[in-house]
């Protein structure tokens, strides 16, 4: 018997067992939640907790449907990750642009201070927004929410966006100047379309932060502006927790992340390690 | 229509930091000639060509092209091509996209597009592959693409900075010839960069030398070729180049290690050390010559090539097969005196001698 095949089977079993372990620690609580929804309230609470039950639809129905029906604030969500996403980039590409390319006065310290902005721990920002918010007005409006979750992705995604145009050829950029393009024209037709993946792995992280951001949306948000992540608390009062329709809910709200997850799945993978491979062979 | 094309730098000076990478360039180019800057590599050859490409600003100097002063000018207002070394293709177009590119910035009818498009594809033979993207071609292919994307808008200047480097030998040499019919078809002016003097030699119809940010020397092949003007072009032309050998002259007599040797006529230098530029293939074996040691000897192929001590020195000398000898073996030498080529020991600068 070969050696070296021997070798290699066990190193693909190996590999397979700490994958799965890893997938597994992953992938507990979402099974457990799923069951939980499946429950009556009164099942959840058993304990031991019951293996055989009467599985029911009914939570899902009054999560959507009922008295704390979440559809209007999933809507809500979809409106603000969506408007924050798309400002993020139309904001972000550009300004990426300029860092990446241009010669800017203090463009060492503006880099560092978009960069530092990431490391003041959020809680801390929390009620300077609220004043600030409050003076203007903006309190429970899209429009505060949106700009409040853009002080957070902006950054990040310039961040982000830099270091995929870094890695386009700068004799990219000069041929096309050479045959005539304009700067806004060669970041249209040389830059952006090289970047697809960079962008795409971008709208991902920006619109799932935007849509499971929890804190601000509690604090800056009320009746007009209730993202899907503070609706579901409706589910957790004093008295009690409904704990069924809580997990039915929160599998519902987690739906368009897992889409979009498995939808861009190639695009992401791409992104990664396009940037990662070209970065390291330059080196 | 009096061609066009002629480019002028006057006084050029440019600096990276403290390195000056370009000084005091002064040169002229003839409408439809095919020029080419020839030094090793870092002598500045690249910058100069991107000076007129205006992908970079001189820190001194003017360039004019037609007599036009374009020193501060944008490229895009240039009127100029170049082919990048590394080709710079658009990787997310195809091959139809990378040549129509400039055509489009340069808002053509889009109904000429797709026929300048094939035209200029056809020129470089690459016309069949218009839907590929460039990651799908060779090295070859990839640079005839770029070629294509360089002549579909017929420019005014087509610059090329080592267009033939990442191509293996024996395309090399396929793609040299064809460039050449190019630009002769094409009837513009080209400026050419490269390290490799065979390449120069070959193609252009004059060439500036470059070393260390300077030009030494300016001239059609023949003339650098045949009448170096100084010690370190004559050390640089020619593979390998010629032998530099210290020397003294008294009058019309020069010595050589301890051996004298009558010139034709008096140079007119005043007697001391001078440099003695010797090429390989014009030293013979002479038993009544000067006596040095086969150190080595490496087969060229067609020739042979004797590495021979004199003195502290080796000198390289071409041979045919027959005359091979053994290691060790003393080998006696001599020259035609109209063969040497003399250099002022402190200058560097040739001295004529015949
Ligand atoms: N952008 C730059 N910044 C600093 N140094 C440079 C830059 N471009 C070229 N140089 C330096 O200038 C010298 C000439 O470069 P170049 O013109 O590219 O030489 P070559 O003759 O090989 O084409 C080299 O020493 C190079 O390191
Ligand atoms: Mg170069």
């Amino acid at each position: 018997m070969n050696v070296y095949r021997h070798a290699r089977l066990l190193r693909t079993i190996v590999l397979m067992i700490v994958t799965g372990a890893l997938l597994l620690v992953w992938v507990l609580p979402l099974i457990w939640a799923f069951v939980v929804s499946l429950k009556s309230e009164r099942e959840v609470l058993a304990y031991p907790p019951s293996v055989v039950f009467e599985p029911t639809w009914s939570n899902y129905v009054d999560a959507l449907f009922g008295s704390f029906s979440i559809v209007d604030s999933l809507l809500t969500s979809t409106i603000v990750a969506t408007a924050t996403t798309v400002l993020t980039i139309a904001l972000a590409v550009p300004a990426a642009y300029a860092f990446a390319r241009l010669r800017l006065p203090a463009k060492r310290p503006l880099g560092f201070y978009t960069l530092a902005t990431q490391m003041v721990p959020p809680v801390g920002l929390v009620i300077p927004y609220f004043l600030i918010l409050n003076r203007l007005s903006w309190l429970d409006t899209y429009h505060g929410m949106v700009i409040v979750y853009l002080t957070f992705s902006l950054p990040f995604a310039i961040w982000l966006m830099v270091s995929y145009m870094e890695d386009i050829p700068w004799e990219m950029e000069e041929a096309a100047f050479l045959d005539r393009a304009s700067r806004l024209q060669t970041l249209w037709h040389i830059v952006i379309p090289q970047v697809r993946g960079g962008i795409a792995v971008t709208v991902i992280f920006v619109f799932l932060n935007a849509w499971n951001e929890f804190l601000f949306a509690v604090q800056l948000g009320g009746n007009t502006v209730r993202p899907v992540t503070v609706a579901m608390y409706n589910f957790v009062s004093v008295e009690q927790t409904l704990w069924a329709k809580l997990s039915a809910a929160a599998l519902v709200a987690m739906l368009p992340v897992v889409i979009i997850g498995i939808a861009a799945q190639r695009q992401i993978v791409k992104g990664l390690t396009v940037g990662a491979v070209k970065g390291g062979a330059r080196k | 229509m009096s061609p066009k094309g002629r480019v002028s730098l006057r006084g050029i000076r440019k600096e990276f930091g403290r390195f000056v990478a370009l000084d005091d360039i002064d040169l002229d180019i003839e409408p439809v000639e095919f020029f080419a800057l020839l030094g090793p590599s870092g002598s500045g050859k690249t910058t100069t060509l991107r000076l007129v490409a205006g992908l970079d600003t001189p820190d001194e100097g003017t360039l004019t092209v037609d007599g036009v002063d374009v020193t501060f000018a944008p490229p895009g207002e240039r009127d100029v091509a170049m082919v990048f070394q590394n080709y710079a293709l658009y990787p997310h177009m195809t091959v139809r996209d990378n040549i129509a590119f400039p055509l489009k910035m340069a808002k053509a009818p889009a109904s000429s597009i797709d026929e300048l498009v094939r035209e200029a594809a056809a020129k470089v033979r690459i016309d069949h592959l218009l839907h590929r993207r460039p990651g799908q071609l060779s090295g070859g292919q990839q640079q005839r693409c770029a070629l294509a994307r360089a002549i579909v808008r017929k420019p005014k200047l087509f610059l090329l900075d080592e267009p033939l480097s990442n191509l293996d030998a024996q395309l090399r040499l396929e793609t040299r010839v064809e460039l050449k019919k190019l630009q002769r078809n094409l009837n513009v002016t080209a400026i050419y960069v490269t390290h490799d003097q065979e390449e120069a030699m070959t193609l252009a119809d004059r060439m500036a030398i470059f070393l260390e940010g300077t030009i030494k020397q300016i001239g059609t092949p023949a003339e650098v070729f045949d009448h170096p003007n100084c010690v370190e072009v004559a050390a640089f032309i020619g593979s390998p180049p010629m032998n530099i050998i210290p020397a003294a002259l008294n009058g019309r007599t020069l010595t050589i290690e301890g051996h004298s040797v009558a010139l034709h006529r008096d140079p007119g230098h005043p007697p001391g050390p001078v440099i003695v530029g010797i090429r390989p293939g014009s030293l013979r074996i002479d038993p009544e010559g000067i006596p040095t040691q086969l150190y080595l000897q490496e087969n060229m192929g067609e020739t042979w090539l004797l590495n021979l001590k004199l003195g502290e020195m080796i000198v390289k000398m071409r041979v045919a097969h027959s005359e091979r000898s053994a290691e060790g073996e003393t080998v006696p030498i001599s020259f035609a005196p109209g063969a040497i080529h003399l250099f002022d020991a402190e200058t560097g600068l040739r001295v004529q001698v015949n």
